[in-house]
């Protein structure tokens, strides 16, 4: 990773945090009216809708409002949001462990299992478990989250009535400790499922493409003429080759992980960014929208610049350029 | 569970230890789903879920988190079922024309939630900080002076002769404690516990902004009585899921579709069915022609089968709209107004009376995604008046901005409001929000309008509102199209109700405090 690299990135991030502070607003709509609410604007008088311009610094020129919210990132201030009444900062601090533990659950769990069922998959290449598993994949591939999402809560929650209808524990149950956890986990299950089915099916098919490709090269021929053990070619050689597209396609889901679950965090009324980042956009809260896609630009390109250090330590053939 | 074996793949030791915990961990989650109901709590679903901290200047700026704010703090006046405004912190009140000042006479012996008396200094203070930390809900510019004549009475000056001060003000502004609330600078960013000491039948347990739930509980000292139950609780929950959540007794009351009123009304559950509050509205281009000319808008008022669209469109769930704007169960409504039942024949002889007979006229409608049925039916009654519309869908922020900047034809959108005072007639018509008619061409009804503002005899206002609703039909600035309906269920613990013109200034909400108490 060269000097060069690093500059790149840094330029990157000066692009993104500007377009960041434009383009909300050159969205049509009149801030205050979205977040006043069109029944609070019917009764106010002009006097009072100037005081809240004021309030909200939308009075001031643009390029003051930019240098503002220039200051404010270095300062490590995210500024505060008009329709929540709160420090932006203190809004995605809230959010945020709900949504890790639901993304980032269902990606990790998702990309293991699809990984494994690829692995397993393309290994037995034609034989009826692939067979299975392929049309079974397939056909879970069609569908969004959304129904998949609506179908387990239908049948697990409405009709079975085995998981809640809604939200992330039971409001003022007073549970503490284990039950507490059972409770929380109890109420993930759902929305993680829903989320670990829609996302397994992508993965499972990239690798097994990976897996079916590989074992026609030379090099595993020659591990099986080796006399190695084949579960070791499956995951010493097959395994470890086929990770490269994974972990780019990881890496790529992981900067969807704040905004992914929207559909997901409305139908079970799970709190999240999704929800956060929806309302914040139909609000044109500005100063949430900045905070919250600064926070997905930084994070996606964290995540590049480590796949990009991982990358030669799985596969060393991109370190010399033999790719 | 297969894929669990390839992840461990050594010893059957480990592998077994893993799946037995697995086992039991599957096992105790479906075990523990027995919810919990506690039959003192009362509980309340709501889809949103987080209307803010529950402070007057927290919540957030909707009507569902100003009711929130409202279970806490008490107003001078509060209105009942029926929309009658009755005492909460005043128990009476006069107005005296001469010195253009309303009197309150306060309830004594009434306590804050720490135990201190309520006085009439908290009231001018309340005032004077409104004035300072300007509150959106409530504009108290028409105020001139506030003075205490004694503890237990207040004295308000007016500017001018201004009617809907005894709603949007007396009855909508929260009374703050003048203890608490004289060492808070900022307001807006203060959710300290003592910014939610106020004189109300509830106090905050807990509110917790990401899950969207709130807890009250009961003040047992409320001054009107002690309310009926000892906890509320407002849980999140999406909208299809509410329905089901009232069947299995988790939640008392929440909105619920409208397909489902029937199965509800056969199980034994209340149906509270909202006020015409909202309306759907067609607005002209008054700028342009054809629509400058009174005869092309009435044509058109003529030419749309109103309750048809409220049948096919709103499934019957509505009322067709008013071309005098105001809704019919508002006591300020007056019917006889001209109606313009559906009469494309009419429609085409004011137009052949304008000069368009014959060859087509081409228009554009602009709509947002949520008219687009209504938008379709209008186009077919056009159709057969010689009107060919063109319909345009758009986002609908960027219909409100080209109908701020009268870049459009003619307009299919809506908005609320029409619950609280008629106040909202003037915005609706002079206003310059792109809500409004932005019509000023008829001086007659810009001066009744004017005149209505100032009378605060409500018969005498009454008479004013008549004619104005009377010329509003004529000129048609916009045509109300149809007010449609909302429902909400309940159990019978609890009379909660649709307050008749909305809560306070006019909020649709069925969350009446008045509710709760004996």
């Amino acid at each position: 990773m060269g000097r060069k690299r690093i500059i790149d990135y840094l330029m990157a991030l000066v692009i993104v945090i500007s377009l960041n502070f434009f383009l909300p607003r050159l969205l049509p709509g009149d801030p205050l009216l979205s977040i006043y609410g069109e029944d609070a604007l019917i009764t106010m008088t002009p006097e009072a809708k100037v005081e809240l311009t004021r309030r909200m610094g939308l009075d001031k020129p643009l390029w003051e409002q930019f240098f503002n919210y220039l200051s404010g990132i270095v300062k490590g201030d995210l500024g505060y949001s008009y329709y929540f009444q709160g420090p932006v900062l203190d809004l995605l601090l809230g959010a945020l462990p709900w949504t890790l533990l639901l993304t980032g659950l269902a990606l990790i769990i998702s990309t293991l299992i699809g990984f494994i069922l690829g692995v397993e998959s393309g290994w037995r290449k034609g034989r009826l478990a692939d067979q299975g598993l392929l049309t079974g994949f397939m056909f879970l591939n069609g569908f969004p989250d959304l129904v998949i999402g609506l179908f387990l809560l239908l049948l697990f929650g409405v009709v079975l009535g085995l998981f809640p209808l809604g939200g992330a524990m039971t409001p003022y149950s007073q549970l503490t400790g284990v039950s507490l956890l059972l409770d929380v986990l109890h109420h993930l299950f759902l929305p993680l499922s829903a989320l670990v089915l829609t996302e397994i099916a992508s993965c499972y098919l990239l690798t097994r493409t990976t897996v079916v490709t590989l074992l026609e090269e030379p090099f595993i021929l020659t591990a099986r003429a080796k006399g190695i053990k084949p579960k070791n070619i499956r995951y010493r050689h097959v395994g470890r080759n086929s990770l490269l597209p994974i972990v780019t396609r990881t890496g790529v889901r992981l900067g969807r992980l704040f905004t992914g679950a929207l559909f997901i965090e409305t139908i079970f009324a799970y709190p999240g960014m999704g929800l956060l980042i929806y309302r914040a956009i139909l609000g044109r809260d500005f100063p949430l929208i900045q905070g919250v896609f600064f926070l997905v630009a930084v994070v996606i390109l964290l995540i590049n610049f480590f796949v990009e250090l991982i990358y030669p330590r799985i596969d060393p053939r991109v370190k010399n350029n033999a790719y | 569970m297969a894929f669990l074996f390839f992840l461990i793949g050594r010893g059957a030791f480990v592998r077994n230890r893993l799946t037995t915990f697995l086992l039991i961990l599957i096992f105790s989650l479906f075990i523990f789903s027995a919810c919990n109901s506690n039959p003192q709590v009362y509980t309340i679903a709501d889809t949103t879920g987080d209307w803010g901290f529950p402070a007057p200047f927290t919540h957030y700026n909707r009507g569902p988190g100003y009711v929130r704010m409202s279970l806490i703090f008490d107003t001078l006046l509060w209105k009942d079922e029926t929309g009658n405004l009755v005492g909460a912190l005043a128990k009476d009140w006069e107005y005296i024309e001469e010195e253009k000042a309303f009197i309150f006479q306060l309830r004594p012996g009434v306590k804050w939630h720490d135990g201190e008396y309520f006085t009439a200094s908290d009231v001018v203070f309340t005032f004077s900080y409104l004035k300072k930390h300007p509150y959106s809900w409530v504009d108290t510019g028409v105020v001139k002076e506030v003075v205490a004549l004694n503890d237990e009475e207040v004295k308000v000056y007016l500017e001018k002769d201004y009617a809907p001060f005894i709603v949007n003000v007396a009855g909508t502004m929260p009374i703050l404690p003048e203890h608490i609330y004289q060492n808070i600078d900022n307001p807006l960013e203060y959710t300290e516990e003592d910014a939610l000491i106020g004189t109300g039948p509830f106090k905050l347990v807990d509110y917790n902004k990401e899950q969207g739930t709130y807890l009250y509980e009961r003040n047992d000292n409320y001054y009107l009585g002690q309310p009926k139950v000892e906890r509320l609780r407002f849980i999140k929950l999406n909208e299809q899921m509410i329905p089901q959540a009232i069947l299995r007794g988790e939640v008392n009351a929440g909105p619920v579709p409208p397909e489902m009123i029937d199965t509800f009304k056969e199980k034994g559950y209340t149906v509270l069915i909202s006020d015409y509050n909202w309306n759907a509205k067609l607005k002209f281009n008054l700028r342009q022609e054809p629509f400058s000319d009174l005869r092309f808008r009435q044509a058109i008022a003529y030419g749309i089968d109103r309750e048809k669209l409220v049948n096919i469109s709103q499934r019957g769930h509505g009322l067709e709209g008013n071309p005098g704007f105001i809704p019919p169960d508002s006591p300020w409504y007056y019917p006889e107004v001209e109606q313009y039942e559906y009469n494309p024949e009419k429609a085409r002889e004011l137009l052949k009376e304008m000069g368009y007979g014959g060859e087509t006229l081409k228009l554009e409608l602009l709509t947002s995604a949520r008219f687009s049925s209504d938008a379709e039916l209008i186009k077919n009654d056009l159709e057969k008046i010689g009107i060919s519309l063109e319909i345009r869908v758009l986002d609908d922020k960027t219909v409100d901005a080209r109908t701020q900047e009268w870049a459009f034809q003619m307009v299919l959108s809506g908005h609320g409001g029409l619950g609280g005072d008629p106040q909202f007639v003037n915005n609706m018509v002079l206003g310059d929000s792109f809500h409004s008619a932005r019509y000023h061409s008829n001086q007659e009804l810009k001066e009744l309008l004017e005149k209505q503002l100032t009378i605060i005899d409500v018969s005498e206002r009454k008479e004013v509102l008549a004619q104005i609703q009377k010329l509003y039909a004529e000129d048609l600035p916009a045509l109300t199209l149809y007010y449609p309906n909302s429902y909400q269920v309940r159990d019978n613990q609890v009379n909660l109700y649709y307050t008749l013109g909305g809560l306070a200034s006019g909020i649709p909400v069925p969350l009446n405090k008045l509710s709760f108490i004996e």
